[in-house]
């Protein structure tokens, strides 16, 4: 007598969803530190500064390359170096739900930015990075096997893509046209979710919406559900 | 001295001498990107530690594998049967053939858990066999059982997969056992206890030695893989919280942590990576526990002793396979012995695993050889002393050189509605030359194991 089938467990999702939003965090401060790279040397040295300001990290420089230092390695919750870290640590917490390549090549990048810690942080090697996580979403994406574990990534990389796009740009409108695919996943996750609507022109308020999903989603009652006997 | 080589071993040989060998640090690249870790706390800090991996695997011909196979589901068909009788009728205790002292003594005895039928009678359902071959008699010998939390499968299996991939010319030349078959003997045997509900392999979390192993078990089972705070207890049943409030019965749990952490209400209370009220539930019939709660009173060491006898007395066959020689110095026969000659023999504290408490007897200091004499007069039960197994060294690939160092084997037993032995297995071996501590906590590191048929 025996019947099984996948289920994700309460901490597993939440890693999912974690590890989603880290690798998206990762891949778009990467290209945001390189973008700001070319202004702070070829528009405005304090580019930098403003843009980490926006995420609430006060960032010093010397010069450009300094601040791609600063940038990887400095010592805030925003450094790549702590957002692949956490990326990795949420991705061994649900290896096996993974795709192995895509699991390895993150963890070549964590092994890269760990033993590059004393070195010069080129704006090449982090171009290469930004193709590195393409890469790695683009091998979760195809996998077939685990559709339910890839959608909690999902949600992950829609929730960091719309805060930072609040945070960065207060662009209202871009989460807005894409909120809807973003309702649609969290609905395939949970059929009781409670789709999301942003009326309100407070960023503020967007942001507590957005980063609110996964309450909606991952819920901790007490119901005992028995499976099926076959 | 390093095992003669046999015509499977040669044709390795053959075949690895017109191979690139420069790709052999391809292994090395696999291990670490892919984060292969046996992880070691050492100075109270979390060491991510990569299994030291050689190339060289360990060969041993079809015919010789046979052999093994068939004494190892022998012994562990016998520990099975001890284990329902100890936790049942203790005929074997009442027929005077094991001493009952020594099962009462042993740590790994529950007597809380006297009746508890575990569901199919199955209670060794993932055994680790290790064993050394001898290099005097030319024979196997079996060390230890280990049947509680054997861990070590997953190396062998992953290292293969890196095997094909990067010397294909191997498995395209000779005939060598395939591993895949066990996550699915695995699953098999998940599913022939399983009581109605999930298959979950329980782990203690990321910082365990051996997670990654836990997480690959559950991907090659399909298991869920979950803490213990992810289980909770009703009713005497086992539910997963599922992610959205649900929560699903557990019909079968691969445990991963020891007795003594599994459930705070029973065990050590202060655990936290236990499930509370499990053993409950276990108890009730409700769930599958795997391997079953106290099995340690059937892989102490003073126990192994038994295990031929064991054999007889359940099986009424003779022992395909031998134990070390072993002297119980509980016995005064054995004790005088052990006394009289134990500069040449091994002391073994029946309480230690992973290598701990072993001690050469040649290598003790005046000093030393009388504080251990005393511990054995003052505490008999607490020691087994063995003969100095000669087992046969493997060559091992170190910095460009081939060297030899002493190598054993764990065999893997999977104990559904059938048992099986997986078709290789684990090589461990030491680092150092002329050790004899080949275990993974010592620093030891690991080949692959290949049944390869001419």
């Amino acid at each position: 007598m025996m019947t099984n089938g996948v289920a994700i467990s309460l901490n597993t999702a939440q890693r999912l969803y974690w590890f989603g939003r880290y690798v998206q965090r990762a891949e778009t401060l990467l290209r945001e530190l390189v973008n700001s790279y070319d202004y702070v040397i070829d528009r405005d040295v304090a580019d930098g500064e403003k843009l980490y300001a926006k995420l609430g990290v006060e960032l010093h420089y010397r010069n450009a390359l300094d601040f791609l230092k600063q940038g990887v390695y400095g010592d805030h919750s925003s450094s790549i170096e702590s957002i692949i870290r956490w990326a990795r640590e949420n991705a061994i917490e649900t290896r096996h739900l993974l795709d192995e390549r895509g699991f390895a090549a993150l963890n070549k990048i964590h092994n890269y930015i760990v033993a590059g810690r004393e070195s010069i942080v080129s704006p090449t090697s982090l171009e290469e990075m930004i193709d590195n996580f393409a890469l790695i979403l683009g091998i979760f994406s195809s996998e077939l096997g685990r559709p339910k574990a890839y959608n909690f990534i999902r949600l992950g990389q829609y929730v960091e893509r719309f805060d930072l796009i609040l945070r960065l740009y207060e662009g209202l409108d871009l989460v807005n046209a894409e909120l809807e695919g973003m309702n649609a996943i969290a609905r395939r996750l949970n059929v009781s979710y409670q789709p999301l609507s942003i009326t309100s022109s407070d960023i503020a308020k967007a942001l507590e919406g957005v980063n609110g999903v996964i309450g909606r989603v991952i819920r901790d009652k007490t119901s005992v559900q028995s499976q099926s006997q076959g | 001295m390093i095992e003669p080589v046999s015509p499977e071993y040669q044709k390795f040989y053959d075949i690895f001498e017109n191979v690139d060998q420069s790709k052999v640090s391809e292994f090395k690249d696999f291990l670490e990107a892919n984060a292969v870790n046996f992880n070691l706390f050492k100075d109270g800090s979390f060491i991510e530690r990569s299994f030291p991996f050689d190339m060289i695997p360990r060969i041993i011909p079809k015919g010789e594998f046979d052999h093994l196979e068939a004494g190892i589901i022998q012994r562990v068909k016998a520990l099975n049967a001890f284990l329902n009788d100890v936790y049942g009728e203790q005929k074997i205790l009442n027929d005077g053939i094991v001493p009952r002292e020594y099962v009462d003594s042993a740590k790994g005895f529950l007597p809380e858990f006297m009746g508890v039928v575990s569901p199919k009678g199955i209670r060794t359902h993932i055994s680790g066999i290790d064993l050394v071959k001898d290099a005097v008699t030319n024979k196997w010998i079996i060390l230890e059982d280990n049947l509680r939390v054997p861990s070590g499968v997953s190396y062998p299996l992953t290292i293969r997969r890196a095997f094909r991939h990067t010397y294909p010319e191997f498995f395209e030349s000779m005939k060598i056992s395939k591993l895949k078959q066990y996550g699915d003997q695995l699953k098999a045997a998940m599913a022939y206890v399983n009581t109605g509900g999930l298959n979950v392999v329980l782990t203690p979390g990321r910082y365990n030695s051996a997670y990654y192993e836990h997480s690959y078990l559950a991907k090659i089972t399909g298991a869920t893989l979950a803490l213990g705070e992810d289980l909770v207890v009703e009713n005497n049943e086992v539910f997963l919280r599922v992610y959205n409030g649900e929560r699903r019965r557990v019909g079968a749990i691969y445990r991963r942590l020891d007795d003594d952490f599994l459930d705070p209400q029973e065990f050590d209370a202060q655990s936290l990576i236990g499930v509370p009220h499990l053993a409950a539930a276990y108890r009730a019939g409700n769930v599958a526990i795997m391997n079953s709660i106290g099995n340690g009173v059937a892989d102490d060491k003073g126990i192994y002793y038994f295990v031929p006898q064991m054999i007889q007395y359940y099986l009424k066959e003779e022992p395909i396979l031998s134990n070390a020689p072993t002297y119980l110095p509980y016995y005064e026969k054995d004790r005088a012995y052990v006394l009289a000659n134990i500069d040449k023999l091994v002391i073994k504290d029946v309480a230690e695993a992973g290598g701990y408490g072993v001690l050469f007897g040649n290598r003790l200091t005046p000093e030393e050889r009388e504080e251990i004499i005393g511990m054995i007069l003052a505490d008999p039960r607490r020691f087994i002393a063995q003969e100095v197994i000669e087992f046969y060294d493997l060559p091992c690939m170190m910095e460009g050189e081939v060297l030899p160092r002493k190598a054993d084997l764990r065999a893997y037993v999977i104990h559904g509605e059938e048992i099986t032995v997986s078709m290789g297995g684990l090589t461990r071996y030491a680092m150092e030359e002329g050790n004899y501590l080949v275990n993974s906590s010592q620093g030891g590191g690991f080949k692959d194991t290949w049944v390869v048929e001419l």
